[in-house]
């Protein structure tokens, strides 16, 4: 993919709500893991949200708006060629395009719409998964002292069975130790709206890993999905641990101190 | 008819006519038309020779907490079973009041796959009972009494260590389930590979219909009857036997 | 009990979350549960297991009216007799006037989840039969006047300490911490049970269309004792038991008993095709088939005929983390819990909103899709339910009005930036609003950036040495 002959792939950057809002440093790990490896970066700057709040809460009317909105903005890249794939640092928001767009759209009838998400779907990728399927990366060229471990989020794992591509990444990296995370694919108990609606048991749930993680002796757990990040960042927080979770992204690009220090600035408490 | 459900049928069928038929599925993704496999794949596997069929059938019997031993012949398993009642009948006798006598319930003795057995138990001062209706209360109590049920087994499978059961007369179902001890004897030309192989066979007969229907009741039984319902420890004998024990002899000559 | 299964949602689950004893007990048997279906799923070809047992139940959905009529058929030319029942009260009518006309005064019952659903030993109780849970869980719980918390092992939410406490004070019993004294003193309670009741109750796991034959699989024999010794047997069906042949019901049992505990197979399987045959010791004298809709053929028609495939192994409870967290009770007044639970316990409701909170009760982490034996796609029918319920404007009308603001903002980009620009002035206040304030009582709040990725992104340009970006 990577030879010099041919044109460099270009990707579209969807960088997801959270990233744009929260955690911009990660959208540009991602943007500059993509470029080092070989890569040109789109970013389409009208983009938002992908709609799984709505999605997942039930709201599919809501899913739907802002969904073709997000068609609208990828979809002519895609058709017209300006772009090979959309990237973006999120299993989960990618499992919405690839897995549930086509039934948000099937089940309004929406021909057309319903298309377009599935030739959109067909070249979205997540992160990790573009870089070793797509850009055949096998090292990511970058250092991370310290022990790690790596948390599989379950759309990542199970919506897009994605969990060669995240390890073997961070098996490349120079001075990291992998630590083996127990009973790692169970749920962080994250899970969009239900960590609200449901916020007791998602607390107890993110525990749950987090005393996986403790066990794990890691110092930083890793995973591909702020939106697990945040969940048990709140709780390491909150309970005082040391250990932080870190964006792969952040990790890869080797931008992962200046990314917690800068979450645990001194005003953060 | 005690009950008149031809309304309560009727509109069922005619929900699920609704339902079912037509070009709309009831499932969330339509699949092109799904044909299961007929038969489906056996899920276990066996193959060998008759005596290494044996020895599987008791290895798997064993992993579900029975036990077996292997015999030459009849002679040698009529043997072991009057040997065994007495043994048996003994040990309970010196903790418990039991009856004088060493009592077995049994199938009737042309119902067992050893000829002239019943005789030889009865030789042997065993009191062989073959209740003739369990609904009669005399015969029920007396039944219960009984800690030996005897047996033999229409089938016996050597991938899961499993027998079957068919009832009819002179083949109790009592004599595998009330007592505490379950002597099954198992002819080797009686254990096949895998349920399926066994499945398939009675179908090429065109006798798997009727194996089931002319019987009340045909039972798949594999080991001692089991609960792990107590923190998930495994007790045995919480209703049925809490020990089978099965004899596999040679019968083919 | 603990958890209340009559009490509001929240309160039942703030009552499991508040049990260490129940979450550690539910703890160490879903891990030992987990790891034998691991383990026996080893020994096959699980990937085939699953493909052709999803192919068979789905055959038979499919193929529901003419396997039933078939069934019905058969079940007749044995000797039984059928009976059917569009809901619960039709059900129990059914049963009560078997009994009545065979003056039953003891009833004895295998575990059946679907006498659980319409709730037949109350009904019994009330017109004076005594009935007797036999399964030893079942018994257990029966004793201690609760509701099972799991399809299979129903007392999974009681220790050793727990039943040895409930026997002292129901059997007069000593103390104990065997459990296979426990186990005997079950076993020599229920034996007088066995042999004095007039009339057998059980479920069906499977009901087989080409013979007629009501299949069922217990590890203890108290199936078998239910449907030899009275001289009455009722077997009462979901009409989605059915399967087409005996190789399936076979292949069925075999998955489920892999799935459910690990095993080969269960100790019994045992295949009723009607009353004893003339000559027969033993057997019962009437064999009643009670087929039982109670909301199933309107899950078919809501096209959640997915649903309708399970065959109640528990696989999904088990992997389940809410369940692990929450136990069965939380799940209220229904036998059905963990992810299977949260998906029918609502659909075999005819009004929704009663159980709406259920298929909330899930991450949507899809462990349940990944072990389920029939392939069932449980996060896909939960999501499909909060759609419905959102739909039969069932949801809270806060829940209603952010998700409207929040679909109204970013379907473009301008509100959008505008609204994240107002969550960056609130800050820390954001986590006083209703919602994330349920958030922050637990978990630290994320901090807005002092600058979104978008407009990072603008003011870097195009830097030399960082690719031909925009």
């Amino acid at each position: 993919m990577t030879d010099i002959s041919t044109p460099r792939p270009r990707a579209a950057l969807f960088v997801t709500c959270m990233v744009d809002t929260l955690y911009p440093g990660v959208g540009m790990a991602a943007a500059q893991l993509l470029q080092r490896h070989g890569a040109d970066v789109v970013f389409p700057d009208r983009q938002t949200c992908c709609g799984q709040p709505a999605f997942n809460a039930g709201y599919r009317n809501d899913a739907r708006a802002v969904a073709r909105h997000l068609i609208d903005v990828f979809w002519p890249l895609v058709d017209g060629g300006d772009v090979d794939a959309v990237v973006a640092p999120s299993g989960s928001c990618v499992a919405m395009v690839k897995r549930h767009y086509p039934i948000l759209f099937e089940a309004a009838h929406d021909i057309e719409y319903q298309r377009r998400a599935v030739q959109l779907g067909e070249v979205t990728y997540e992160l990790t998964q573009y870089l070793v399927d797509y850009l055949g990366v096998a090292d990511a060229g970058a250092r991370c002292p310290g022990r790690l471990a790596y948390h599989p989020c379950c759309h990542l794992l199970r919506e897009l069975h994605i969990d060669a591509q995240p390890r073997r990444l961070l098996s490349s990296l120079k001075d990291a130790e992998i630590a083996e995370l127990p009973n790692a694919d169970e749920c962080c108990g994250f899970g969009g709206l239900f960590a609200l609606k449901n916020a007791d048991i998602s607390t107890a749930m993110g525990r749950r890993k987090v005393r996986n993680v403790n066990h794990s002796g890691a110092d930083m757990v890793v995973l591909n999905d702020v939106s697990c990040m945040t969940h048990l960042n709140g709780i390491l927080r909150r309970e005082g641990h040391s250990c932080r979770a870190v964006h792969i992204a952040e990790v890869l690009n080797g931008t992962v101190e200046h990314a917690t220090a800068e979450r645990d600035s001194p005003d953060d408490r | 008819m005690i009950y008149d459900s031809i309304e309560a049928r009727d509109e069922i069928f005619a929900r699920l006519r609704r339902a079912c038929s037509g070009s709309r599925s009831v499932f969330r993704e339509a699949l092109a038309h799904l044909k299961p496999p007929d038969p489906p794949t056996p899920v276990t596997h066996a193959d060998g020779d008759r005596r290494s069929l044996a020895a599987r059938f008791g290895a798997k019997l064993e992993a579900a907490s029975g036990s077996y031993e292997i015999l030459e012949d009849a002679a040698e398993a009529s043997q072991r079973v009057v040997q065994l009642a007495r043994e048996w009948g003994a040990a309970e006798r010196a903790t418990e009041s039991a009856a004088e006598t060493i009592e077995i319930l049994s199938w009737a003795s042309r119902a067992l796959p050893i000829e002239n057995l019943g005789e030889l138990l009865k030789q042997a001062g065993t009191s062989l009972i073959v209740p003739d209706d369990m609904h009669d209360e005399r015969t029920r109590a007396r039944a219960a009494r009984v800690n030996l049920g005897l047996t033999g087994a229409d089938a016996a499978f050597a991938s899961t260590g499993s027998i079957v059961l068919a009832s009819g007369r002179g083949k109790s179902r009592a004599a595998s389930l009330l007592p505490a001890r379950h002597l099954v004897l198992v002819p080797m030309s009686r254990i096949h590979t895998t349920f399926e192989a066994w499945l398939r066979s009675l179908r090429a007969k065109q006798a798997l219909g009727s194996f089931l229907r002319v019987s009340g009741q045909v039972v798949f039984i594999t080991g001692p009857s089991k609960s792990a319902d107590i923190e998930l420890y495994l007790t045995l004998g919480v209703h049925g036997p809490k020990s089978v024990h099965a004899l596999i002899f040679d019968d083919i000559w | 009990m603990t958890v209340d299964v009559g009490a509001a949602y929240p309160t039942r689950v703030r009552q499991a979350l508040a049990d260490d004893a129940l979450r550690a007990a539910l703890d160490r048997a879903t891990e030992h549960l987990r790891g034998r279906r691991a383990q026996a799923l080893a020994g096959v070809d699980a990937t085939r297991l699953r493909d052709e047992a999803h192919a068979v139940r789905r055959y038979a959905i499919e193929h529901l009216p003419d396997l039933l009529e078939q069934l019905e058929g058969n079940l007749i030319a044995n000797g039984c007799q059928v009976h059917w029942a569009r809901d619960a009260a039709e059900a129990l009518g059914v049963v009560l006037e078997i009994a009545h006309q065979n003056h039953v005064k003891d009833v004895v019952k295998s575990k059946s989840m679907v006498t659980e659903e319409i709730g037949l030993n109350d009904a019994l109780q009330r017109s004076g039969i005594d009935v007797v849970e036999t399964d030893l869980g079942e018994f257990i719980i029966q004793l201690a006047g609760e509701p099972p918390s799991h399809i299979i092992t129903p007392v999974i939410h009681k220790r050793l300490e727990d039943i040895s406490e409930i026997f002292q004070t129901k059997l007069d019993t000593p103390p104990t911490d065997q459990p296979a004294e426990l186990c005997d003193t079950a076993r020599r309670a229920l034996r007088s049970e066995f042999l004095i009741a007039d009339m057998g109750i059980s479920g069906c796991n499977f009901a087989i269309a080409e013979t007629g034959t009501i299949c069922i699989v217990t590890n203890e024999g108290n199936g078998r004792m239910v449907t030899s010794l009275p001289r009455v047997y009722v077997a009462i069906a979901g009409i989605e038991k059915v399967v087409r042949s005996v190789e399936d019901a076979v292949l069925l049992w075999q998955a489920a008993s892999r799935n459910a505990t690990g095993q080969d197979v269960s100790v019994y399987f045992s295949m009723s095709s009607g009353p004893r045959r003339r000559g027969d010791s033993d057997g019962p004298d009437e064999m009643h088939v009670i087929l039982i809709d109670n909301g199933r053929s309107r899950i078919l028609e809501r096209r959640y005929g997915d649903a309708t495939l399970c065959i109640r192994c528990g696989a999904c409870i088990n992997i389940c983390p809410v369940y692990r967290e929450i136990g069965g009770h939380a799940y209220g007044r229904t036998p059905y819990s963990g992810p299977i639970g949260a998906v029918i316990t609502p659909l075999l409701e005819y009004d929704i909103r009663p159980a709406r909170d259920l298929p909330f009760a899930s991450s949507l982490c899809g462990a349940c899709r990944d072990v389920c034996p029939v392939k069932i796609d449980l996060p896909r029918l939960l999501l499909d339910l909060r759609s419905d319920i959102v739909e039969r404007r069932a949801a809270p009308i806060a829940e209603r009005v952010g998700m409207r603001v929040y679909s109204t903002a970013l379907r473009r980009p301008a509100p959008y930036r505008a609204l994240a620009r107002l969550a960056r002035r609130l800050g820390r206040l954001a986590a006083l609003l209703p919602p994330l304030k349920r958030w922050a009582r637990t978990r630290e709040p994320p901090r807005f950036a002092a600058k979104s990725f978008a407009t990072l992104w603008r003011e870097r340009g195009r830097r030399p040495g960082e690719g031909a970006a925009e």
